[in-house]
């Protein structure tokens, strides 16, 4: 069936200029999106797809020049109207779901405030004049339609009152508040907690086909790919490396681009999943009846009567959704939180001047590394807290650089010189400087591309083994875990509600958010669909949380 | 929210209340450390010994220091600041014919100030990076670093060529023959009397001294505001409007506006500060007559009573102004009303 074509991209080149040097970050890009048609975009950071989209939609920035190329909507080149024609296309046309659904909102103005603007001009280039009630109304409507029942109360809030599912679900109803006819959705709900963006996109699914309409969906998540698209094409460093439909893409790539970005997605069932081998070993830490509560009075209990063993050698994985308490349990095992009662115990001899048990990688090298300093110098700065001096000092350096796979010449550079893998490795040589017995990893590749989180991975594997570390990781991306941790817990408000050696918690979860959690990850092929875990809709209603209000 | 926002006001309050305690201890005691004698100052060089002793025991000179506070304070919850030796009048009568003279300075140069650093800094944070930013710079700086009194001469340098006269010194002019109103704010009361031509004479006369006040505050918060719209400007959220096609004019003046006006708020009250102290020097040249030329007369006199309830009323203002500046902020940020009733 001959579908009409709704969207036509052709021979798209866009360079970027700052600081007089010129990049081209989009080159000969052309790709079509029919009527009703769902095409996903897929690609790593600086691949151009965001880039692409914002081509499409008008919102380039000033230092961005269209070289070659135009972008057809519905037969007319968008690049060759008048602004105004231009913008009048703007959330009739097409419209777009943002990607983070918290810094998309003005946090002063209220989420009515910013729906009704929105539709105001709209109307107004529509040529409809609209009263403020009529519109509020309507916006109303829109709002149930992405299932917020209770419309009033969102429109008052203020964005920071919403729960973040919530503000995405706004996001959505501000894109169909003119019934577009393409929608392009940039990441929606990658901000958000697993379940709660597999909600998101089951929603968006099921308003793309009663709306019948077309669907350009931003990703890097190959999972989310293959369940809400039909055709997909690969961008790789501003080219299209292939296009194809979604099920040969993911299963028969054709191209080795295509097969090494679906290689590094860790497998969740399956021949490629790894078991990692369990440690018999001495424990190390030993946590019995810990709690944790926030504040003084009627304080936030964030983690309740959590007993835990890590064994010497292991990597251990703390899953959870945010807010689950799984941070506020790694604090208090770093010592950096004073457990309110209970008994943490390390078992390891005391540690020498200025050396501790734990030590820690933090989420984004990109924050936690200060700009300001080489990598020397974050680097030097524990092994001088262990009083390591000249030439002793600087054999370290070069070693802990051997140890993450970095050259020496890299002390030199700022981390605004090294890719988002690099800065990680340099956080990961950081953490090691002064030996520590055990690493906690707070979701250590959550910010960075699948094919570079394979090579961390690896590196952490290989890491652990040549010094003998223990592991604590703390994640919400269960996929992930399950290929590198040896024993794993589940934690909900708080509580551990599962645990035990990660092959045997994946292969039969007993506990119904265990299962909802593994059901929510988006997977690459059919036959790990089909190996997921059932959840029934009345342990989905029990145990997670709602982003429907 | 576990608790009322009025409990947060109040909390607010005692700690208000604490630093005017602190405040009135360490001017009360550094005014009766410093060398001089007020006594014989008061009296002058003629006075016998025996008249100075009379006027210590009079104003509790031999008694220790934190009893003198004590009956001072107890006076001044009931009104009584005590008499100037100077004027030999009651303080409380003196401030309350300099105060609102300050006051109207002050707060028609904050006007200023805001009437003209806002648009300046939109305006620039607009254009940035060209020419008109480049301008705007540049007047920010002259602003911040030339010395408030330089800018009063040379306004009344240029007055002074004004073809007709302009008035370069006090506060109205004489010839209205007006009487005082009941607030002490020239242009209020002027409104209240329906006297339009004396709130013509004081707002002509207010102009220049208020002008040279604003200068370095209009320098300061239009770079404030500058940079803050260009920071809120790279915000995903401007990009969501622009998406969805909502002029650029209401995203600059509606949304961007206000979330930018916080931090240029936050600096206004810390302004504050150095109003008071630039109004010091402004007030002389202009021979405007507000209390800060009071003070000035005081401190050099080491009228001692005169000195504490000047500082006093400083720091009183200080902090008011200061509250109101976290008034209005919670009113403009949702967020700091619920960090307050948490």
């Amino acid at each position: 069936m001959m579908r009409d074509t709704l969207l036509s991209v052709e021979n798209l080149s866009v360079d970027f200029t700052s600081y007089g040097r010129t990049r081209q970050v989009l080159r000969d890009v052309s790709f079509a999106v029919a009527a009703g048609e769902r095409v996903a975009l897929i690609g790593e950071t600086g691949s151009g797809k965001s880039v692409t989209a914002k081509a499409i939609i008008g919102t380039l920035p000033r230092n961005a020049t269209i070289r070659t190329g135009q972008i057809l909507v519905e037969g007319r080149n968008v690049l060759d109207l008048p602004r105004a024609g231009r913008e009048a296309l703007k959330g009739t046309a097409f419209s777009l779901i943002m990607q983070d659904p918290l810094s998309s909102f003005n946090p002063v103005f209220r989420i009515g405030t910013h729906l009704d603007d929105v539709m105001r001009f709209a109307d107004r280039r529509n040529g409809i004049a609209t009263s403020r009630a009529e519109r509020r109304s309507r916006i109303a409507a829109v709002l149930r339609r992405v299932q917020l029942a209770d419309a009033e109360r969102v429109m008052n809030a203020y964005p920071f009152e919403l729960s973040g599912g919530m503000r995405q679900r706004v996001l959505i109803g501000l894109a169909l508040l003119h019934q577009p006819k393409l929608l392009i959705a940039d990441e929606p709900g990658t901000a958000l907690d697993v379940t709660t963006q597999d909600e998101i996109l089951n929603l968006i699914n099921s308003l793309v086909s009663e709306e019948n309409m077309a669907l350009l969906m931003i990703t890097h998540n190959l999972g989310v790919v293959r369940k809400v698209s039909d055709r997909v094409v690969v961008m790789h460093h501003g080219d299209i490396v292939e296009t194809g439909p979604c099920r040969t893409i993911l299963s028969e790539p054709a191209k080795d681009y295509t097969r090494a970005l679906l290689d590094a997605v860790p497998a969740l069932y399956g021949p490629r999943v790894i078991d990692m081998a369990q440690s018999d070993r001495a424990p190390i830490v030993r946590i019995s009846n810990l709690n944790k509560i926030y504040g003084r009075r009627n304080g936030y209990h964030a983690v309740r009567d959590v007993n835990l063993t890590l064994r010497e050698g292991e990597i251990f994985g703390l899953a959870g959704e945010s807010g689950s308490g799984k941070t506020t349990v790694a604090r208090m095992i770093m010592g950096l939180l004073r457990p309110t009662s209970g008994e943490l115990m390390i078992d390891a001899p005391a540690p020498a001047k200025g050396r501790r048990l734990t030590q820690i990688v933090y989420q984004n090298p990109g924050t936690s590394l200060n700009p300001k300093r080489t990598v020397r110098q974050t680097l030097t700065l524990p092994l001088k807290s262990i009083g390591m001096q000249g030439d002793a000092r600087e054999a370290r350096l070069i070693e802990l650089m051997g140890l993450v796979r970095l050259p020496q010449s890299y002390l030199a550079k700022y981390p605004h010189e090294l890719s988002g893998g690099q800065k990680q490795r340099v956080a990961i040589a950081r953490a090691l400087a002064a030996e520590p017995k055990i690493l906690i990893l707070d979701e250590p590749t959550a910010a960075l591309d699948v094919s570079v989180q394979k090579t961390v991975i690896e590196l952490l594997v290989q890491l652990r083994e040549e010094l003998g570390l223990t592991y604590l990781m703390i994640s919400h991306d269960l996929s992930l875990m399950r290929n590198f941790c040896s024993r794993i817990a589940v934690m909900l408000r708080g509580e551990i509600v599962e645990e035990g050696a990660t092959p045997a918690v994946f292969a039969a979860p007993s506990h119904p958010y265990t299962r909802a959690l593994i059901a929510a990850i988006p997977v690459v092929s059919d036959v790990e669909e089909r190996e997921k875990p059932v959840v029934t809709e009345e342990e989905r209603m029990r145990f997670l949380v709602k982003s429907t209000d | 929210m576990r608790h009322h926002p009025l409990t947060a006001i109040l909390a607010r309050l005692g700690t208000f209340l604490l630093v005017m305690v602190v405040l009135s201890l360490m001017i009360f005691t550094l005014a009766r450390v410093v060398p001089g004698d007020p006594a014989r100052m008061a009296l002058g060089p003629a006075a016998t010994p025996e008249q100075v002793q009379a006027l210590r025991l009079q104003m509790g000179l031999d008694q220790p220091v934190v009893v003198q506070y004590l009956a001072y304070i107890t006076k001044a919850l009931h009104g009584d600041l005590g008499t100037s030796l100077v004027s030999q009048r009651p303080v409380t009568t003196d401030l309350a014919q300099t105060v609102p003279a300050t006051v109207e300075l002050v707060l028609v140069s904050v006007v200023f100030m805001f009437l003209v650093a806002i648009p300046l800094g939109v305006v620039t944070a607009h254009y940035r990076d060209r020419a008109l930013d480049h301008g705007g710079r540049i007047l920010s700086l002259t602003g911040v670093t030339i010395p408030s009194f330089l800018f009063a001469i040379t306004l009344q340098l240029l007055a002074a060529r004004v073809p007709g006269g302009w008035p370069i010194i006090g506060r109205l002019d004489h010839g209205l023959g007006w009487q005082g109103g009941p607030t002490g704010f020239l242009i209020l009361d002027g409104l209240l009397a329906g006297r339009l031509d004396v709130v013509g004479s004081a707002l002509q006369h207010i102009a220049l001294p208020a002008f040279a006040l604003s200068m370095a505050g209009i320098g300061q918060i239009t770079r404030i505001t500058r940079s803050s719209m260009i920071e809120n400007q790279r915000k995903d959220h401007v990009l969501t409007l622009q998406s969805f096609g909502v002029p650029e004019r209401v995203i600059i003046f509606r949304y961007l506006l206000k979330l930018s006006s916080i931090a240029p708020l936050t600096i206004m009250g810390l302004e504050f500060a150095s109003l008071i102290g630039n109004a010091f020097v402004i007030e002389m040249i202009f021979a405007w007559g507000g209390f800060a030329s009071y003070g000035l007369n005081a401190i050099l006199q080491k009228d001692l009573n005169a000195v504490t309830a000047v500082v006093l009323v400083a720091g009183l203002f200080f902090i008011v102004a200061n509250l109101v500046v976290d008034v209005l902020i919670s009113i403009i940020d949702p967020r700091m009303r619920r960090k307050e009733a948490l």
